[in-house]
C-alpha cells in the first residue's frame, strides 16, 4: 500500500511538472494584426486566448482567432492543450451556445497571413516558413 | 402531419442548399455596404436528421419499433462584436423528437455579453443554461461522439425546461496560479417549459387517459457553476446546482365518470425543484474520459438520480469511436424497479467525411423503462433487455 502510494505521487508530480514546461510551437510562429499592441504573450497567456479564457485585448478590441487546418496542428496542440478535433469542437460549442465565435478558417497559409493583415484583433499560428507580409510576428515567452 | 412533413422537406433542402452554395463555410457578412463601421456579422448554422429503431419499446418517438425519422434538429446563428468588449449573439432553432418540437421554430438564444475583464462579465437575454458538460450544447450534434447523450442527464425531449432561460448571467476566470483556474457562472432567470414539451409530456403520461396539461408557468430559476481547471492539461471538475422556484401545473384530469368519479375537474399544484451536477473531463492525446453524476430533488416529489462514465477515442481526422454507461433512476427509493430504471450501455461510432459533414451510427442495449415517459405507447413493460439503434447526419456551416 504504501508502494502503491508512493508510485501514485510520483505519478502525479511528473503530470504537474509536465503541466509547467515552456512552450515551443514546433515548425510554426504567432502573429497578429499590426493594431495589436502586444508584441509578446507569456505561454499562458496564449494558452488562454485558444482556450477561450481571454476574448479581448487589452483596449477592448476582440481576438479573432485564425487558423488554416492541417498544416499548424501540432502547434496548435502545444498552444491550446488540445488535439485538432478536440480544439474544433470546443469553438463549437461556444459558437452553438451563443458564447463565443468559431476560428477563422482559411484554405492555406498565404490566405492566413493575408487574413491576419487585414483583421482588426486577429490572431494565427502560421507555418514558419510563411512570408509575413503585413503583419506583426509574436514573441512567445 | 402534412404541414409538419412540408416543413421538414423545406428545412432539408434550405440546408442542402446551403452546403452546396457554399462550399460549407461559415458566412461572414460585411455592414459597409450599408454605411456603418460595424465589424461584419457572423452567420453558423446547422441542420441534422436521425433514425430510431428499437427493439422492444417505443421510445424518444411513437414509433421507433418500425423505425422513425422523427428525429431532427436544426439551428442558425448569428454574432457580432460591434463594441469594444460586446458581444451580440443570437440562434433561431427547430427539432422535432417523437411528439415533442415539432418543427416549430424558436429563439433559442438572443444574448448580449460584456466582458471586463477575464476575471469578470455579464451577459442578459435569452441565454443558454451552463451546467455540466453538454447542456449548453445538447442538442449539437456535431460537438460530441454520440448520437444520444446520456439520457438520464441530457434527455432530448426536455430542452424547453433545461436548454436555456431569460434572464442573466454573471461569469468569468479566475487564475489560481500553479493551482491552475477557476471558472464560474452564476445565473438567474425564467425557465420557459411548455405544455407540448417534455415536461408536459411526462406530466400528462402520468395522469388519466383524457386528462390534459393546460398551462405551466415559467418558474424563477437560480444557479451557478463552477469548473477548476486543473494544472494538469486537459482535466477539469465541475459542479453545479440549481433551484426552480414554485414551478406550477394547471390541468384538467379525467376522472372516472360517475358513479366512480366527478368526470373532468381543473388541478393545480406546484413545487421546487433544486439539482446538483458533478462532472469530470479528461482529455489526453486523441483521448476523451468525461463522467457525471446528477440529483434532482422534487418537492413535493421523488428524488431521481443519474450517472455515466464516457470513453471515446479519435482514430483520425474521419473517424472518431465512443462508448458509455449511463443509469437513471426515477426514485431512489426504488433502485430494483425496472419501471423506475434505465440502465443503457452505447457503442458510437463517428465519421466526418468532410469538415461540415458528419455520419454516426450507434447501438444500445438497455435494461429498464424508466425514461419512456409513454405509457399509452408502450402498455406492457417489463425487466428484460432491449435494443436501439440511432444512426444521424449533421450538416454545419
Amino acid at each position: 500500500m504504501k508502494s502503491f502510494s508512493l508510485k501514485l505521487g510520483l505519478f502525479l508530480a511528473v503530470l504537474v511538472a509536465s503541466s509547467f514546461r515552456a512552450l515551443a510551437l514546433d515548425g510554426a510562429v504567432v502573429i497578429a494584426n499590426s493594431n495589436v499592441a502586444a508584441d509578446s504573450l507569456s505561454a499562458d497567456a496564449l494558452k488562454d486566448i485558444y482556450t477561450a479564457k481571454t476574448k479581448y485585448w487589452d483596449g477592448g478590441q476582440a481576438i479573432i482567432i485564425a487558423v488554416v487546418p492541417d498544416k499548424t496542428d501540432a502547434a496548435l496542440q502545444q498552444a491550446s492543450g488540445m488535439e485538432a478535433s478536440q480544439f474544433k469542437t470546443f469553438w463549437q460549442r461556444l459558437a452553438f451556445s451563443g458564447r463565443g465565435s468559431e476560428p477563422k478558417k482559411a484554405d492555406d497559409a498565404a490566405a492566413l497571413v493575408a487574413y491576419v493583415a487585414a483583421t482588426k484583433g486577429a490572431i494565427a499560428i502560421v507555418p514558419a516558413d510563411a512570408a509575413l507580409t503585413g503583419v506583426k510576428k509574436i514573441e512567445i515567452k | 402531419m402534412t404541414t409538419k412533413h412540408s416543413t421538414h422537406k423545406l428545412v432539408l433542402a434550405i440546408t442542402a442548399a446551403i452546403m452546396a452554395a457554399g462550399g460549407a463555410q461559415a458566412y461572414e457578412v460585411p455592414l459597409t455596404g450599408i454605411n456603418t463601421n460595424l465589424p461584419p456579422v457572423d452567420f453558423h448554422g446547422f441542420a441534422s436528421q436521425g433514425l430510431l429503431a428499437s427493439s422492444q419499446y417505443n421510445y424518444l418517438a411513437d414509433n421507433t419499433k418500425t423505425g422513425s425519422l422523427e428525429f431532427f434538429e436544426a439551428g442558425v446563428n448569428a454574432s457580432m462584436d460591434p463594441f469594444p468588449r460586446t458581444h451580440i449573439t443570437a440562434q433561431g432553432f427547430m427539432f422535432d423528437v417523437g411528439d415533442i418540437g415539432q418543427y416549430k421554430p424558436v429563439l433559442d438564444y438572443a444574448s448580449v455579453t460584456y466582458t471586463f475583464n477575464d476575471e469578470i462579465g455579464v451577459r442578459g437575454g435569452r441565454i443558454r443554461r451552463p451546467q455540466g458538460i453538454y447542456n449548453e450544447i445538447i442538442d449539437v450534434d456535431l460537438a460530441r461522439t454520440s448520437v444520444l447523450l446520456p439520457q438520464g442527464i441530457y434527455d432530448a425531449r426536455w430542452r424547453d425546461f433545461y436548454a436555456d432561460l431569460d434572464g442573466g448571467e454573471i461569469f468569468g476566470s479566475l487564475p489560481l496560479s500553479k493551482a491552475g483556474s477557476l471558472s464560474y457562472d452564476g445565473y438567474a432567470g425564467y425557465a420557459h417549459p411548455s405544455t407540448s414539451g417534455g415536461v408536459g409530456n411526462v406530466i400528462k403520461n402520468d395522469l388519466p387517459p383524457g386528462s390534459s396539461v393546460d398551462s405551466l408557468n415559467s418558474p424563477f430559476t437560480l444557479g451557478g457553476q463552477l469548473w477548476w481547471n486543473t494544472p494538469l492539461d486537459g482535466v477539469r471538475v465541475g459542479a453545479a446546482y440549481y433551484h426552480a422556484f414554485n414551478f406550477q401545473q394547471n390541468l384538467t384530469v379525467n376522472l372516472p365518470p360517475p358513479p366512480f368519479g366527478p368526470g373532468p375537474v381543473p388541478s393545480s399544484s406546484s413545487m421546487n425543484v433544486d439539482n446538483t451536477q458533478e462532472s469530470l473531463e479528461y482529455l489526453w492525446r486523441n483521448w476523451t474520459f468525461q463522467a457525471e453524476y446528477m440529483r434532482t430533488w422534487l418537492e413535493p416529489g421523488n428524488i431521481d438520480d443519474a450517472w455515466y462514465a464516457n470513453v471515446a477515442y479519435r482514430f483520425n481526422k474521419w473517424f472518431e469511436a465512443g462508448t458509455y454507461y449511463t443509469e437513471y433512476y426515477s426514485n431512489v427509493q426504488q433502485r430494483d424497479n425496472s419501471l423506475d430504471y434505465q440502465k443503457d450501455l452505447a457503442l458510437s461510432f463517428r465519421f466526418d467525411p468532410k469538415p461540415w459533414w458528419v455520419l454516426k451510427l450507434e447501438g444500445h442495449y438497455i435494461r429498464g423503462t424508466g425514461l419512456l415517459d409513454n405509457n399509452a405507447n408502450n402498455p406492457n413493460q417489463n425487466s428484460g433487455a432491449w435494443f436501439m439503434l440511432a444512426v444521424k447526419t449533421t450538416f454545419s456551416f
